[in-house]
């Protein structure tokens, strides 16, 4: 269980997180979205200790990271997969961090087995690719077997195979009743790996819940192709619809049910050739919720390639 | 005791980090290479030009101090140890890594400086006595020589060695405080070569002052038996010295604790 309460982090003139509060509970995957510099990575920093909170704090079990006695016991994290001295190889990277929470030896060889790189094991992690880098960086994380794992951007650099493999081991850690809690920017990604999902926006609490309630809440759209445009259009605005595109295509329509805009045509004589239900994608839902919190937008923003 | 043993744990971590790069490994050879290499090349020196040398050298000659001058040089070698030890942690990243293993700041800093000091100690001590002893050897027959055996001759050699691993220290201070690899070891640098060449425009009197306070004359003083002039002598040149590590050291953990280490900088 982590718990952030009332957090706030501001570096020198920016306010990296504004008054953050929000519970990840375990038995699920819980998704931490938002665009780039939206302060995810800061406030899975706070969580760590490695940051200092301007206001509020992050707990994990109760206590503050520092507080734990051996850590990575409680508390698994991937922030920064090149965060590996070059020099060393990963076989002594893991045992060093073994030896300092007093995690028997022989763990480090179960973990590199199961991320498979215990063939590179004794190479220099310099020569690591980043995918390699980040399977690592699991290793690392799943050390010390602990019950709240934590993972920042963490498909990065894998091929479409690690990202399968690592999809379904979050579930699986969920699934064992562990916290799972892993940040993107990418909706699609959240929406096939989370359970529930957290979104922030410049640094600010957005909006939180399943999935399916986020996409379900969202306001749908209806598309009609009819015989008549202009007197649908008509008929839909006078009844607290809104048109949104009108071409040979079909009317776009918010505001209205599918039930609705059918009921109203037939009550205006209109003939109805096509009446299709547009349910929000998750990344409409995002995109629509974060909209003016992009910090590094494009005009035409797209959180997918916000870098 | 939970304490001690998680001091015991952190160390044993360090230590593991510390062996397993290789600049750690590279310093080493390079100050075993400097302080004996260095020692057999001066003391072989002396030796063919003794006949050649004048009464006021052959008077004031020291065989203790100038068979091991080439820990003046090693020093620098030590220095880049030190400074490696913490600024690789900064420029690869890995502090954060170390960090969420290690939180406790003060104990992931007493853990590397355990591991720093040891090490350096036992690489100063054998160096320097090695050099010592190869000097004295070299010289037998032509050139005076000291023993071992005599006090002072022996304090000498000790706090010769001793100064290599606070030097390691000092340098290990100021990589905390700047985190950078290139900035701590250039400051390093300039303190032991750039500060003396300043006390150089001083006029006369303050420059006797000044210069003695320099971490290369206190260095000059440790090693000598007898006190070299405008100097401090052995001892208390090492407390002024150890006083320089610790007030770094000091500054260097106030910031450490102060700082966000996660950032990028």
């Amino acid at each position: 269980m982590i718990k952030i309460d009332h957090l706030t982090k501001r570096y020198s003139d920016t306010l990296a997180v504004d008054d953050l509060d929000f519970e990840v509970k375990p038995g699920v995957v819980t998704g931490f979205l938002g665009p780039n510099g939206s302060g995810k990575s800061t406030t899975m920093r706070i969580i760590l200790g490695l940051d200092h909170a301007t206001k509020g704090q992050a707990t994990v079990n109760g206590m503050r990271y520092a507080e734990l006695k051996d850590p990575i016991r409680e508390v698994g994290a991937l922030l920064d997969a090149k965060a590996v001295h070059p020099g060393r190889t990963a076989r002594n990277h893991l045992r060093a961090l073994a030896v300092s929470n007093q995690i028997r030896k022989s763990r480090v060889d179960e973990v590199l087995d199961f991320v498979g790189i215990s063939a590179v094991a004794n190479k220099k992690v310099g020569t690591y690719s980043l995918g390699m880098s980040q399977r690592l960086g699991i290793a690392g994380a799943l050390l010390g077997d602990p019950g709240i794992l934590l993972f920042d951007e963490p498909v990065n650099g894998l091929d479409p195979e690690g990202i399968k493999w690592i999809r379904e081991f979050f579930r699986a850690l969920a699934n064992e009743g562990r916290t799972v809690f892993v940040s993107s920017h990418l909706m699609s990604e959240m929406a096939v790996s989370a359970d529930e999902i957290i979104v922030i926006g410049r640094g600010r609490f957005i909006t939180s819940g399943s999935v399916n309630d986020l996409t379900k809440n969202a306001e749908g759209t209806v598309l009609a192709r009819a015989s008549d445009h202009e007197k649908l259009s008509a008929v839909v605005a006078s009844n607290h619809g809104v048109v949104h595109e009108s071409n040979d295509e079909g009317l776009t329509i918010s505001g209205l049910t599918s039930d609705q805009v059918g009921r109203l045509a037939f009550n205006a004589g209109i003939t109805i050739f096509e009446l299709t239900p547009q349910r929000a994608s998750l990344e409409e839902v995002f995109m629509d919720l974060t909209a003016g919190a992009v910090e590094y937008g494009s005009q035409k923003s797209d959180p997918a390639h916000g870098q | 005791m939970a304490n001690e043993s998680t001091l015991m744990a952190t160390t044993k971590s360090e230590w593991l980090k510390f062996r397993t790069v290789r600049s750690s490994i590279m310093g080493v050879a390079v100050t075993v290479l400097l302080t004996i290499g260095l020692g057999v090349l001066i003391t072989t020196l002396v030796r063919t030009h003794w006949t050649q040398l004048s009464p006021l050298r052959v008077a004031t000659f020291d065989p203790v101090s100038s068979s091991l001058r080439g820990s003046l040089f090693a020093q620098f070698a030590v220095g880049v140890i030190g400074t490696l030890f913490i600024t690789s942690e900064y420029t690869s990243g890995s502090i954060r890594t170390t960090l969420t293993a290690v939180p406790n700041r003060l104990r992931l800093i007493a853990g590397k400086c355990i591991v720093l000091l040891v090490t350096m100690l036992i690489l100063g001590e054998f160096v320097c006595f090695a050099a010592f002893l190869i000097g004295q050897r070299i010289y037998l027959g032509v050139v005076p020589t000291a023993s071992i055996t005599n006090g002072t001759v022996l304090r000498s050699v000790i706090l010769a060695g001793l100064y290599l691993a606070l030097l390691a220290l000092f340098a290990f201070a100021l990589g905390l405080i700047l985190r950078q690899s290139a900035a701590a070891i250039s400051v390093f640098v300039s303190v032991l070569l750039i500060v003396p060449i300043i006390g150089l425009f001083f006029p006369q009197n303050w420059q006797n002052d000044f210069t003695r306070f320099e971490p290369s004359t206190l260095g000059v003083s440790m090693q000598s038996p007898f006190a070299p002039s405008n100097s401090f002598g052995a001892w208390s040149a090492t407390l002024i010295l150890l006083a320089y590590v610790l007030g770094t050291m000091a500054v260097a953990l106030v910031l450490f604790q102060r700082r966000d280490a996660g950032s990028n900088q």
